[in-house]
């Protein structure tokens, strides 16, 4: 399982370094996606199922499609993806800083177990993190009324910063 | 350091240089901060799961929910760049350049 995990957390920092080179905004989404996956991957194997479904659905279902129709707005004809030299030179600068720090922390990291959410699992009924998440709605229902009244507002905030002919929060628009 | 700490906290950062670092588009700006999200909420999700306190999850989804509006709210501001300069380059924004 070591392998794995380590596997997938080199794929993790590899690929957030490929979208902080800051490539044209379509590889950038694509770059996002992969490391989302990924993402979820590790969630997988430390026996979040629950919380990785999360990820997946809302995440790249829901923010990341937004960004993918919004890419549209950053046409341009020749897109610089890892093949120009000013987007590869900083995905390589990046991952040599974080070579160069892993290295300064790399005493003490061999020395731990992984402990995944499941241990000793015959004798649960339910999955753990998904009863974390329904705690959401028993004890936690203070903050579910907080999530809910702040997306309520955000719908406001959208709506008046793109409400145009100088009606909304920015006098440009 | 463990790797999995070590992982998600060099994420975060890679994702804030590449937000402070931003070169030609502001909507690769905004995927940077989405990526920031990311590590953010992969690390909750892991402190969660390896020290089995699942009542902690509730924070993960919090954190998915206020970064839904946080997105949302940059995303608006794109369009309303695309719609006074036409594009979303940030060498249009120069009003204050001397």
């Amino acid at each position: 399982m070591m392998y794995m995990m380590y596997f997938l957390l080199f794929g993790l920092v590899l690929g957030l370094a490929a979208v902080a080179s800051n490539p044209s905004p379509y590889f950038a989404a694509l770059g996002l996606v992969v490391v989302a996956g990924i993402g979820c991957g590790v969630l997988i194997w430390h026996g979040g199922s629950f919380l990785s479904l999360i990820l997946f659905l809302i995440y790249l279902g829901g923010m990341l499609v937004v960004f993918a129709y919004s890419a549209a707005l950053a046409a341009e004809p020749y897109p610089e993806g890892w093949g120009s030299w000013p987007v590869l030179g900083l995905m390589l600068g990046y991952l040599l800083g974080v070579v160069s720090v892993g290295m300064l922390f790399s005493s003490s990291m061999y020395d731990e177990s992984w402990m995944v959410c499941d241990e000793f699992g015959e004798f649960y009924f339910v999955r753990g993190d998904m009863e974390g998440v329904a705690t959401l709605y028993s004890s936690g229902g203070f903050m579910l009324a907080m999530g809910v009244w702040v997306l309520l507002v955000t719908l406001f905030v959208v709506l008046e910063l793109t409400r145009g002919m100088s009606r909304g929060t920015l006098r440009a628009v | 350091m463990t790797p999995i700490h070590f992982a998600f906290s060099s994420t975060f950062m890679l994702g804030l240089a590449g937000l402070a670092f931003h070169r030609a588009h502001l909507l690769s700006a905004l995927l940077c901060l989405e990526g920031m999200m990311l590590s953010l909420f992969i690390a909750l999700s892991i402190w969660t799961l390896e020290f089995n306190s699942t009542n902690f999850a509730m924070s993960a989804m919090i954190l998915m929910a206020f970064s839904a509006c946080e997105a949302s709210a940059g995303l608006a501001l794109l369009v309303a760049m695309a719609r006074t300069h036409g594009t979303d380059s940030l060498q249009s924004l120069n009003l204050l350049q001397c």
